[in-house]
């Protein structure tokens, strides 16, 4: 298994720059998931590991060899595309053993391979079948399939699941977790699902504008995000942003009265930021407490309440300025048009007016 | 209203409506088909006909320069309609890549030719291929030759000329079929081709060929049923010569109607063949085409 090695990699169509300079290490078996809005450029960046993409500058290592001008095919990488990319005319197996045969395998060796892969995603009964004959969840597995036939140092996935429904995707989203764990090899996977990219990750690499905002693991990415932007991408709901303004500095720490709720302060245990600075004070629905059992108690009107059972998501606002609210055993609020939860400054971040996390 | 008479209602409305389009089917269509059909039984010169039955088909088997037509009709067809679905095919290819530069330009070149006059090019085909043409110049310059290639009269010469000439004209447009069609393609099929390193000539024989396929069967229909009836070229570049080396079947009926002391049946006949032709021949091709899967 090989590692995937990205050092000042850049890419322009033109004079149009898509890949702003990326440096990136993606060890030996690592789950990666690059995620990020559309548009940001993770399929680019995909695809330029890949080779369907000259990389423009920079340097592309894959198990330690540079790979910038070496043949897709010689990459050691196998890709499974959003819209599967099955040969039409082929069945199952053949699609599986097609590019076998230009590799010099024999027929009797190609056999085993589909059939061990086959096996692996329980596709045997399928083999026989065109691609026109499968539903969404099995050509996505064939997908699969034909890449793992190929025995390949690297995964690429684009997007895999964003053609199926909400179902299916979880579904298939623990095959290819349960995937991973058996066949123990490295794998990159985009998606613009942070949902995804928190449940398969071992590392994410959050993406904007061609540029890596952030690299950890899911959750250091959701306990601990650099900026604001990480911030608001990872962790679901969105985590609010309460407008304020530093008003004291001491030893202890930092203290920000919010904006729209008049006398309320909240002393954070950070050291950056200057004195009269306008900040963000980041709060994820989830750490919303009841009155008084935070640091700060803040009142606002209800907007619309979801009861979901278990938890219910409240959305509300003061002074124009929406927030989420996450509450478990919330059945007595139903109606209710006035809450007040707590803040506490623990569970509370704070941005600076360019987005940039004040520590 | 019970639903008996409604639909019956239904029913008459709707052949009202589309009673003008078959009536003028019928009239400038089916009628003449069954006409020549009925003409094709009978025997005679000009307007003195009368019921023969099969005396028609009798004199094909005699008829030397009809077998002559018919053997220079299937040379053009074996020989041409490959050649051009292969360029067609290739041509379409080249021009689908992304990477090549002017394909606008190039693409509108080739495809040209079948928007052009048929007057024109012909002319201008018969002057360029003359024995003094540039043709001969542009070959004697290149070495390629040593002396002219007598393109409009010797019998071999005049064929290819005649292959050359409806190749240059129909390749374009068969490969306007296979561009529309290549590009409805989804690209990722081939870049995972590329990835699982299938080299470029087995993506062009087993991924191209077979998607394609249905477009090609299309197109081989057409051009056959085109070659059948080669008329224009033949007529406007060597008039079926030399030495009816390069008479058609249609140039055959046109002769037999409007050239000799017309023979009306008899040219029927003619034309009759033709249409046997292109049906057993379409056939076939679909036979050969015919899905796997389906099977
Ligand atoms: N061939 C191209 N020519 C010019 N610009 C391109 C080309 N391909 C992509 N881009 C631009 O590059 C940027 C990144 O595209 P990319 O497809 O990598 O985004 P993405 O992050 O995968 O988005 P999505 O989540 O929508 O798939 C986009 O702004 C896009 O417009
Ligand atoms: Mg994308």
């Amino acid at each position: 298994m090989s590692s995937v090695k990205l050092r000042g990699v850049r890419k322009a169509y033109g004079a149009h720059e898509v890949i702003k300079g990326v440096d990136l290490d993606v060890p030996s078996k690592q789950f990666v998931v690059f995620v990020g809005p559309s548009g940001c450029g993770k399929s680019t960046l995909l695809r330029m590991i890949a080779g369907l993409e000259h990389i423009t500058a920079g340097d592309l290592e894959i198990g330690g060899e540079r790979m910038n001008d070496v043949d897709p095919s010689k990459r050691g990488i196998a890709m499974v595309f959003q819209t599967y990319a099955l040969y039409p005319h082929m069945t199952v197996r053949e699609n599986m053993g097609f590019a076998l045969r230009f590799a010099g395998v024999a027929k009797d060796q190609i056999a085993r391979q589909v059939g061990d892969a086959a096996r692996v995603l329980a596709l045997e009964p399928l083999l026989d079948r065109y691609p026109k004959q499968l539903s969404g969840g099995q050509r996505q597995r064939v997908a699969i399939g034909r890449a793992i036939v190929r025995n390949p140092q690297v995964f690429l996935f684009d997007e895999p699941l964003s053609n199926l429904d909400a179902e299916l995707r979880v579904h298939m989203r623990i095959e290819i977790a349960r995937l991973h764990k058996e066949l123990q090899t490295t794998i990159i996977y985009v998606t613009h699902d942070q949902v995804e990219a928190m449940t398969l990750a071992d590392t994410i690499v959050v993406l904007r504008d061609g540029i890596i905002e952030q690299v950890g693991s899911p959750l250091d990415l959701y306990d601990d995000p650099a900026n604001q932007f990480v911030a608001g991408f990872i962790g679901s709901p969105k985590m609010n942003f309460l407008a304020g303004t530093i008003v004291e500095k001491a030893a202890n720490g930092v203290t920000v009265e919010l904006t729209n709720h008049k006398g309320t302060r909240l002393t954070l245990p950070v050291s950056g930021g200057a004195m009269g600075e306008a900040v963000a004070l980041g709060v994820r629905a989830e750490h919303f407490g009841e009155p008084g059992a935070g640091d700060s108690d803040i009142s606002l009107r209800v907007d619309v309440a979801e009861h979901l059972g278990s938890t219910s998501y409240v959305y509300a606002n003061a002074g124009g300025e929406a927030l989420v609210i996450e509450r478990e055993e919330s059945r007595h609020e139903i109606g209710v048009d006035q809450i007040s939860v707590s803040i506490a400054a623990a569970q509370a971040y704070l941005f600076d007016s360019a987005g940039k996390r004040i520590r | 209203m019970p639903q008996a008479r409604l639909d019956r209602r239904e029913h008459i409305t709707g052949w009202a409506f589309i009673a003008p389009a078959l009536i003028l089917l019928g009239l400038f269509m089916i009628y003449p088909i069954v006409w020549s059909l009925w003409m094709s039984f009978q025997v005679g010169k000009g307007m003195n006909l009368s019921f023969g039955g099969l005396a028609n088909i009798e004199r094909l088997t005699k008829d030397a320069v009809f077998q002559r037509a018919l053997g220079n009709t299937f040379i053009f067809f074996i020989v041409q309609v490959p050649i051009m679905i292969g360029l067609a095919l290739l041509f379409a290819v080249a021009l689908n890549d992304s990477t090549l530069r002017f394909r606008g330009l190039f693409r509108t070149a080739i495809f040209l030719p079948c928007v052009t006059s048929l007057i024109a090019y012909s002319t201008l085909f018969k002057s360029m291929f003359a024995t003094n043409g540039v043709v001969k110049n542009a070959l004697m310059t290149l070495h390629l030759t040593d002396g002219p290639i007598p393109w409009l009269t010797d019998p071999f010469w005049a064929k290819i000329l005649i292959i050359i000439a409806i190749t240059w004209r129909w390749t374009g447009y068969n490969m306007i079929f296979y561009l529309a069609a290549l590009q409805n393609i989804d690209r990722s099929i081939y870049e995972a081709a590329r990835i699982d390193g299938v080299p470029a000539w087995a993506r062009f024989r087993y991924l191209t060929i077979p998607m394609l396929k249905p477009v090609i069967l299309f197109t081989t229909v057409i051009s056959t049923i085109g070659t059948l009836q080669l008329f224009d070229e033949v007529q406007n570049i060597t008039q079926g010569g030399p030495s009816d080396a390069t008479l058609t079947l249609s140039l055959y009926i046109y002769n037999l109607t409007f050239k000799f002391m017309p023979s009306f049946g008899y040219s029927a006949t003619v034309s009759w063949v033709i249409v046997v032709l292109v049906g057993i021949l379409s056939f076939i091709q679909f036979l050969i085409a015919r899905d796997r899967r389906s099977a």
